[in-house]
């Protein structure tokens, strides 16, 4: 018989502390007797000494007993013989990098498999297994004790989530699958495990700060002048003071003080600093991940809004010209069809639409009936706008009681999408994000543009162009996300820590972003970052893990029975009899 | 109405018995019980030479015949008894209640006043009370008064100190008349104290019966194990202690030792002894025990 939880058989050291309340003389009970006569004397020889005679009733033999088993069970003791079909699961998600006292939560899931292993048995075989990306095997199957721990010290910690999965069912699977006798899950979540499958918890709550978002972006797409937002969040119990950096081109661009309150976000924002290419935001706080303080940011495109207009009807287009900061090249339909749109950032189909949804941000204006995007409905005489989101950047300052389009049809999502502008007749203006991509479809033509001519029609144009354009700047990519770095086979993306990855043959998609920081692209010349950030909060708060609840899986082969389910049970019985104990204890009636 | 105990036929039987005493008092009536007076009972006691005035009728005419003297036979005379039944009314006595032990030494003293009574003779109840003066009844005669002697006891709840010695000089004061005495305590006193109070019986030349009454936890105490605090029932006094079973042996070895002190002055002192333990019958105890020690003829 062995022990799986052998932590717990510490609980006999403690058993002797059942003798104490035995042992301690009772508050005395109040008894009155016919006469003392015969037992003053007795009485002088038994005071004065702190502790009584030991008496120990049968039932304290009781209490041992049970309080024995129940050490027992807790210590989960199985019949079998050593597992020898072993899994160890490290969550190496970003929260394992959290320091507990001078070692990382990750460094000590290692040291405790690695006690683990010491205790198994030559036999045994190990695989090995890390959470994040995916749920993935490292290193060869059925390593032996000995080899295992060599691999596990290749192993860190990524800068990633933890996926939205369902660990109990996903462990248990892979019990099933594999056949293993024993797993055991290394993570800091809380929890427990049944049957075959051992949750193992790793550090306690822990106060933590993080930026939990960071942008460079210009105040407007005409202009040149650049922001940086950043928002600190606390996830602590306390309130916190730190200082916030803004760095460029490895300097100190900007600093201040912010103090954030228990559980609070706080946003603070830097202008009038020096364009670089990129930019990093640092909080100078000493808490248990420093991981998520720091983030990092690209300058936006500084060139301007460059627009592919297609349209049977190019004239009304050609007064967007009189807008600071565009660039306009309009095309018809049929041309848009021979030669693409490479180089432009937004497309406007005007009175037309193409075959498939562009992988750009697009405008569709009246479209046909046959587009990807909406279902048409029939036309509308000079409609009236009933109802629009609030707030929403494309409402922002338009009076809708003068917007009055001569022309206009109801829209409706032919998926998914969200209306931003209603006529009585149904949407007049269609918004949606799809993989990055922004995409709006307007039932009524806001061109030409007229400026101050029209000015409920120009400020929503200029609102919709903003929408646009803020989509183009971006938030950066996520730490896992796949980045379209439109790379083709052969080129180079170098990681944030330094190391340089060939993209293969068939890469569309740059996927190996595990850590946060910047991914450079070597494009010949040309080299382009793109910057990628741990972007879940709940890695950052250290403080409230989710729980895990694993399933009780039965082992695949070995154990007998294990007396851990009963532990409940005997706990019940123990405080039963104490209180048992406590009424036989009572003082007997008196006169 | 007589208590539970005094069935049909445990009085019926209580009928039969009479008291039996040591010694010879003047009696104020004719009755059972011997005088050192001359008298006209059927009991032969002495001769005497004729005076002129004799009543002829008890000459002894054989004395004459052999002797040519004349002598007349002396007779005993029988009068009746004056039997004092004291009670100990103490706080004591109520322990573990009041009904438990008390009523239970009532239910002794009034079986015995039903014996004195049934046999004409004359009983007095007497209760040994806190402070005071002391509370006694009347003399009672005929079994009717019985009733009164219930009421009197009634009367009465055990509270308080009591000091055997002065509280029986208290009572002994207004004695006028010699007789049979009964006492009935517990006895858990030092026994200086019930050694000073019997010997004021005996001075009084009473014929002293003792009856101890102790109830069963007094016996053996059904105290919990551990830390106590003990409250006299007399005094109110505390007295703390670490009861166990070392403790309740040492306990009922002196409780032993006292008992044994006090059957052995009675003995030595011509009273009659014997134990009541509470949770026994009271028929039993009357109609077996007592006279097995001589208080009954």
């Amino acid at each position: 018989m062995e022990f799986l939880n052998p932590t717990a058989l510490f609980g006999i050291f403690l058993l002797p502390l059942l003798l104490v309340p035995y042992l301690v003389r009772r508050a005395p009970r109040r008894l009155v007797f016919s006469s003392l006569l015969f037992l003053r004397e007795l009485a002088a020889r038994s005071l004065g000494r702190p502790w009584g005679k030991p008496h120990l009733p049968p039932i304290f033999f009781l209490q041992l007993l049970l309080l024995l088993l129940l050490i027992l069970a807790l210590g989960e003791p199985v019949l079998s013989i050593r597992p020898l079909r072993i899994a160890i699961v490290l969550d190496n998600s970003a929260s394992m990098q959290a320091l507990e006292e001078e070692k990382s939560r990750f460094e000590l899931a290692r040291e405790r498999a690695r006690d683990l292993l010491r205790g198994l048995s030559a036999n045994a075989r190990v695989d090995l297994y890390l959470t994040v990306p995916a749920l993935a095997q490292i290193g060869d199957k059925g390593l032996a004790p000995g080899a295992a721990p060599a691999l596990m010290g290749t192993l860190a910690p990524y800068d990633l989530g933890d996926r939205m999965v369902d660990y109990g069912e996903e462990l248990s699977r892979l019990v099933q699958e594999k056949g293993y006798e024993r797993l055991f899950f290394f993570t800091d979540h809380p929890g427990r495990g049944g049957g075959a499958i051992r949750l193992v918890t790793i550090g306690r709550p822990r106060d933590n700060l993080a930026v939990t978002s960071f942008r460079i972006a210009r105040l407007s797409f005409a202009s040149k002048q650049q922001e940086a937002r950043i928002e600190v969040t606390s996830f602590s119990a306390k309130e916190e003071k730190v200082k916030v950096t803004l760095k460029g081109g490895g300097r100190i661009l900007a600093s201040r003080a912010l103090t954030v309150g228990a559980r609070k976000s706080v946003a603070t924002s830097f202008q009038d600093f020096p364009a670089y290419p990129a930019y990093e935001a640092e909080i100078e706080v000493d808490d248990a991940l420093a991981l998520d303080n720091r983030r990092f940011a690209v300058a936006p495109p500084s060139g301007a809004l460059e627009i592919l207009a297609i349209s049977p009807r190019p004239q009304a287009l050609y007064s967007l010209r009189s807008i600071p900061g565009l660039s306009l090249q309009v095309i018809s339909p049929e041309a848009y069809e021979r030669i693409g749109s490479e180089g432009h950032s937004l497309e406007i189909f005007h009175f037309s639409a193409p075959s498939l949804l562009p992988r750009k941000h697009a405008l569709f204006v009246l479209p046909p009936v046959e587009n990807p995007l909406v279902a048409v409905g029939r036309p509308i005489s000079r409609p009236t706008i009933s109802g629009w989101r609030e707030p929403h950047p494309l409402t922002r300052y338009v009076n809708f009681a003068l917007l009055r389009p001569p022309y206009a049809r109801p829209l409706k999502p032919l998926s998914f999408g969200e209306s931003v502008v209603e006529s009585p007749d149904g949407a007049v203006a269609v918004g949606l994000e799809r993989q990055g991509f922004r995409y709006l479809a307007l039932g009524f033509d806001p061109f030409p543009y007229l400026g101050r001519e029209n000015l409920p029609m120009s400020i929503f144009t200029l609102n919709l162009l903003e929408w646009f354009n803020e989509a183009l700047r971006g938030p950066g990519a996520a730490t896992g996300e796949p980045l379209d770095l439109g790379a083709r086979a052969g080129e180079t993306v170098i990681s944030p820590g330094g190391e340089k990855l060939i993209v293969g043959e068939s890469a569309a998609l740059f996927s190996r972003t595990f850590f946060q920081g910047f991914y450079e692209l070597a494009r010949g010349q040309r080299k382009e970052i793109v910057a990628v950030n741990l972007q879940d909060a709940k890695e950052s708060d250290l403080g409230d893990p989710a729980p895990i609840e694993l399933k009780g899986e039965p082992a695949a082969s070995g154990s007998g029975f294990s007396l851990f389910a009963f532990w409940p049970y005997f706990l019940l019985a123990s405080i039963l009899l104490l209180f048992l104990e406590w009424f036989w204890g009572r003082p007997a009636a008196q006169a | 109405m007589l208590p539970a105990p005094f069935t049909a036929d445990f009085i019926s039987r209580l009928e039969a018995l009479r008291l039996k005493t040591r010694k010879q008092f003047l009696g104020s009536r004719p009755g059972s019980y011997s005088s050192p007076r001359r008298g006209t009972s059927l009991e032969f006691a002495d001769y005497r030479r004729y005076s002129p005035g004799d009543d002829i009728r008890y000459l002894d005419w054989g004395i004459f015949a052999r002797s040519d003297r004349l002598y007349v036979k002396l007779f005993r005379e029988e009068v009746d008894l004056f039997a004092y039944l004291f009670i100990d009314a103490s706080g004591s006595m109520g322990f573990p209640s009041p009904a438990a032990k008390f009523s239970r030494a009532c239910h002794v003293a009034l079986a015995l006043a039903y014996v004195v009574l049934a046999n004409h003779d004359h009983v007095k109840l007497h209760l040994l009370q806190q402070g005071g003066a002391p509370v006694a009844s009347p003399f009672y005669r005929g079994r009717h008064r019985i009733m009164d002697c219930i009421d009197f006891v009634s009367s009465s709840t055990p509270s308080g100190p009591v000091e055997m010695a002065p509280a029986l000089a208290e009572h002994l004061q207004r004695l006028r008349r010699p007789g049979k005495a009964i006492l009935l305590s517990d006895f858990l006193m030092a026994p200086a104290s019930y050694q000073q109070g019997l010997n004021l019986l005996r001075a009084l030349n009473l014929d002293i019966s003792v009856i101890q009454v102790l109830a069963r936890p007094e016996l053996s105490p059904p105290f919990p194990r551990g830390g106590l605090a003990l409250v006299d029932s007399e005094s109110r006094a505390e007295l703390q202690i670490q009861w166990g079973g070392e403790l309740r042996r040492e306990y009922g070895e002196r409780l032993e030792r006292h008992n044994r002190e006090l059957k052995s002055f009675c003995h030595q002192s011509g009273i009659h002894y014997s134990l009541f333990v509470t949770d026994g019958e009271l028929d039993e105890f009357v109609l077996e025990t007592l006279p097995t020690i001589g208080l009954f003829k």
